[in-house]
């Protein structure tokens, strides 16, 4: 059984695929997802073997969803696509599988053979964006996109992933390993992020150092990172 | 009385002198105050050759000359002013000097008194701002005289013996006071005559100037073509009171007004070698009917006698010309070789500006046509696929889509970029909703509330559909939650505002297809109302973007 997640922002759009996938009993809808929000939720949640992700969505588009996971868990993708000429190219460049809006039965056939066939994911580091400009998080059940360069710091503890910026506090599903490789932010303890630019003082300590954002918040650095946090603002 | 005769002789022979060159350019000098050096020279050696030749032409009375060298020092004076004056005066009395006799000396000083104190007297003028009096013979006349009773005095004081000089001032005062006053006042009233005419002659040719291009402005600049180059050339044979005028392009008439219209028919080629020669050589030509002679390469029996062609130029490329004509039997006056010219250089001016103009809008529609034509391909693709994803479902509802897709399509392929009305942009608006509402479900609400009186109100095509469009694409598409949208209409003074205001307030000034699609229906409303009409952005971030439309409540600017 392949377990599938459909991700579009079209109510027809996904019921379409939906009713595609069911002819093929050897794949199953886990869920349908309405942006990139829910779809990284479910699929922290779910590590669905395969998506369906169409490239034009709200606020974050297919591709930046599939930046923002974690490679381990990455699902085997299949895009849709209305009309991108680029993104077109790059799948064809690449062999990536795609289908084109509306839907050509044949063709999503012919996809779903080939994905039986490899279930590996494909390796798409040279078309994905390698910094992400904006983060998917969410306030209580309201979802919110946090403009990359507004953060101060992200934390992470048992309740999951802080992200704290100017404009307030907010929560991710991204992992912190994530968001330290694809945002300009860098570690500066076990469970922190901190932005470069947020930094307004920093006062050392016993157990390394400890910084004061511009909104006055307080970011613990370990001696493990001082050293480098030095390096980075030129004290060293 | 002989004497008086005499003199009055000479002075004639001066005045037909000044007569003659008050025709020639060189009157200007004397029209003129000097301020200028080399002025002020001409002065001098105009008059003091006066001075020089009233002597030597002077009657030989009594042991000394009667004779009309006053004239020359008081105008010189009065022309040239206190030094020039001084020197007129001195020459004259030198030259004087040098010829000897009982009254030499008194002759020379009173000569060069009589050049500086008219001098004097012109700068008193001058000074307190009444040098128009400089030229009016009545004061000419009295300054002349009490110069001249200068001189009969100085005679009186310094020429030995007295009683000679008695006898001498007796016989030659009364002619030489009345003929060198009167002289000097003719002189000056000679002077202002050609003054005033010249004066009013090129009045009389700025308000022609004027008046053509008052006339004429705008009707070349909406083009050069028949209909507009009659018009304007009605306007310049009304204004220059020529025989005929006409008006060429590079290869046939345009228009023809005035003697010899019954032939000269306009869109016909041009036949006259002069004309063709100025489109050939981009140069001014005229043939005077004197020196180059005119004759019409129409009909013989034409009585156009000479004729002025001038190019139209626009950059520097030859567009056509224009031709003025005058009769056989009147002279082509060079006042309007001149205004010609000028007229040539407006209309140029005019047809430079049309062109810019047109091409400028040209631009503008080309732009509009592609931008509306060019319909967003993933609105299409998408609708495409929701219609294939509802057809087996709900093969009406999929059917009503089409329909309404259609309906989209053909205004967006097939409206013009002229106007339409509010009626019709909302029909636009409708069938674009309907797929949208199609696609998003119930992720989209759109309210329009615009009275019904509005309705019938004219806009540019594309005025307010691209609008709800950008509402959708830029803003309630990219909203998590659901999409509000309304369109709403009111009025602010003789204003009618259309506004479009969703619920996502994500506006970035410099989003590329957005800018462009709202930049463009912004120009086009300034471009056909004026600079305050046209579109307004306010937003407030994560809240509302609003888009307004200014366009008049009155139609009749349309």
């Amino acid at each position: 059984m392949i377990r599938c997640l459909i991700i579009d922002d079209e109510p027809f759009a996904r019921q379409e695929v939906a009713d595609l996938l069911d002819k093929h009993p050897d794949f199953d809808v886990l869920g349908q997802c309405g942006n990139a929000i829910e779809a990284l939720q479910q699929i922290n949640q779910h590590k669905p073997d395969l998506i369906f992700v169409d490239i034009q969505m709200p606020r974050i588009n297919g591709m930046e969803l599939i930046a923002m996971l974690n490679p381990e868990q990455m699902p085997r993708a299949v895009f849709i696509t209305a009309f991108d000429e680029y993104a077109v190219k790059a799948f064809d460049n690449n062999a990536f599988d795609y289908l084109l809006k509306p839907i050509d039965e044949k063709r999503f056939n012919q996809t779903l053979d080939k994905v039986r066939s490899n279930m590996t994911p494909q390796p798409m580091e040279n078309i994905l964006p390698s910094q992400l400009a904006h983060l998917p998080c969410y306030i209580g059940s309201k979802l919110k996109v946090v403009t990359t360069t507004d953060v101060e710091f992200i934390v992470s503890d048992v309740g999951g992933i802080h992200v704290h910026s100017n404009k307030g506090v907010s929560h991710t599903q991204l992992t912190l390993k994530v968001l330290e490789e694809k945002t300009p932010l860098f570690r500066c303890h076990k469970q922190y992020l901190l932005s470069a630019d947020a930094i307004s003082e920093i006062e050392i300590t016993d157990s390394g150092a400890e910084v004061t954002t511009h909104t006055g918040a307080k970011v613990p650095v370990s001696r493990r990172y001082l050293k480098e946090l030095k390096q980075l603002l030129g004290f060293q | 009385m002989s004497l008086i005769l005499l003199l009055t002789q000479q002075m004639c022979v001066y005045l037909v002198i000044v007569y003659l060159v008050s025709k020639t350019p060189l009157f200007k000098l004397f029209a003129e105050s000097s301020k200028r050096l080399p002025h002020k020279v001409f002065i001098y050696v105009v008059f003091s050759l006066f001075c020089i030749l009233a002597t030597y032409f002077g009657e030989q009375t009594t042991g000394a000359i009667a004779n009309t060298r006053a004239m020359g020092a008081v105008l010189g004076g009065l022309l040239g002013g206190p030094v020039t004056g001084f020197f007129v005066g001195l020459t004259g009395g030198l030259h004087r000097y040098s010829m000897g006799g009982f009254t030499d000396l008194a002759c020379a000083i009173s000569t060069t008194l009589e050049g500086l104190s008219a001098g004097l007297f012109s700068y008193y003028l001058k000074k307190v701002g009444k040098e128009e009096s400089l030229y009016n013979p009545a004061w000419v006349f009295m300054v002349t005289f009490a110069a001249e009773l200068l001189q009969m005095s100085l005679i009186l004081l310094i020429a030995k013996p007295f009683d000679q000089a008695w006898e001498l001032v007796y016989v030659i005062a009364p002619p030489m006071l009345f003929i060198n006053s009167l002289g000097a006042a003719m002189f000056m009233s000679i002077v202002r005559d050609q003054k005033t005419m010249f004066d009013k002659l090129s009045s009389s040719f700025s308000t022609n100037a004027l008046k053509i291009a008052e006339r004429s402005v705008g009707i070349l600049s909406k083009g050069f073509n028949e209909e507009s180059s009659q018009k304007v050339a009605q306007i310049i044979i009304e204004e220059t009171r020529v025989g005929a005028v006409a008006i060429t392009d590079r290869h046939k008439l345009l228009a023809f007004i005035g003697i010899g219209a019954d032939h000269h028919l306009p869109n016909t080629p041009i036949s006259s070698k002069i004309t063709l020669d100025a489109i050939a050589q981009n140069k001014v030509m005229f043939a005077d009917g004197v020196d180059t002679t005119y004759a019409c390469s129409i009909s013989t029996h034409c009585n156009l006698g000479s004729s002025l062609v001038i190019p139209l130029r626009s950059n520097d490329e030859v567009v056509g010309t224009i031709k003025l004509y005058e009769p056989k039997n009147k002279l082509f006056l060079n006042i309007n070789r001149t205004l010609g010219e000028g007229i040539a250089r407006l209309l140029s001016n005019q047809i430079l500006y049309g062109r810019f103009e047109q091409q400028k809008n040209l631009l503008m529609q080309a732009e509009i046509k592609l931008l509306h034509a060019q319909v967003n391909p993933h609105f299409l693709f998408n609708a495409l696929n929701t219609i294939g994803a509802i057809i087996s479902r709900d093969p009406p509802m999929a059917k009503k889509l089409i329909k309404q897709l259609s309906q989209f399509l053909r205004i967006n392929l097939t409206r013009t970029t002229g106007l339409v009305t509010l009626a019709d942009e909302l029909e636009h608006i409708d069938a674009y909703l309907a797929i949208e509402h199609a696609r998003f479900i119930d992720k989209l609400e759109v309210s329009i509330a615009i009275p019904a009186i509005y309705h019938h109100h004219k806009m540019p095509a594309f005025t307010l559909q691209p609008l709800i469009e950008n509402a959708v694409k830029h803003g309630t598409s990219l909203l998590f939650d659901e999409g509000v949208i309304k369109v709403k209409a009111s009025t602010d003074g003789n204003d009618l505002l259309l506004s479009v205001t969703d619920n996502a307030g994500l506006y970035q000034p410099s989003t590329n297809t957005e800018g462009l699609g709202m930049n463009l229906v912004h120009k086009r409303l300034q471009n056909l109302f004026g600079e305050r009409y046209g579109i307004e952005v306010h937003c407030k971030t994560d809240e509302y973007t609003c888009v307004q439309v200014r366009i008049p409540l009155d139609e009749a600017t349309l």
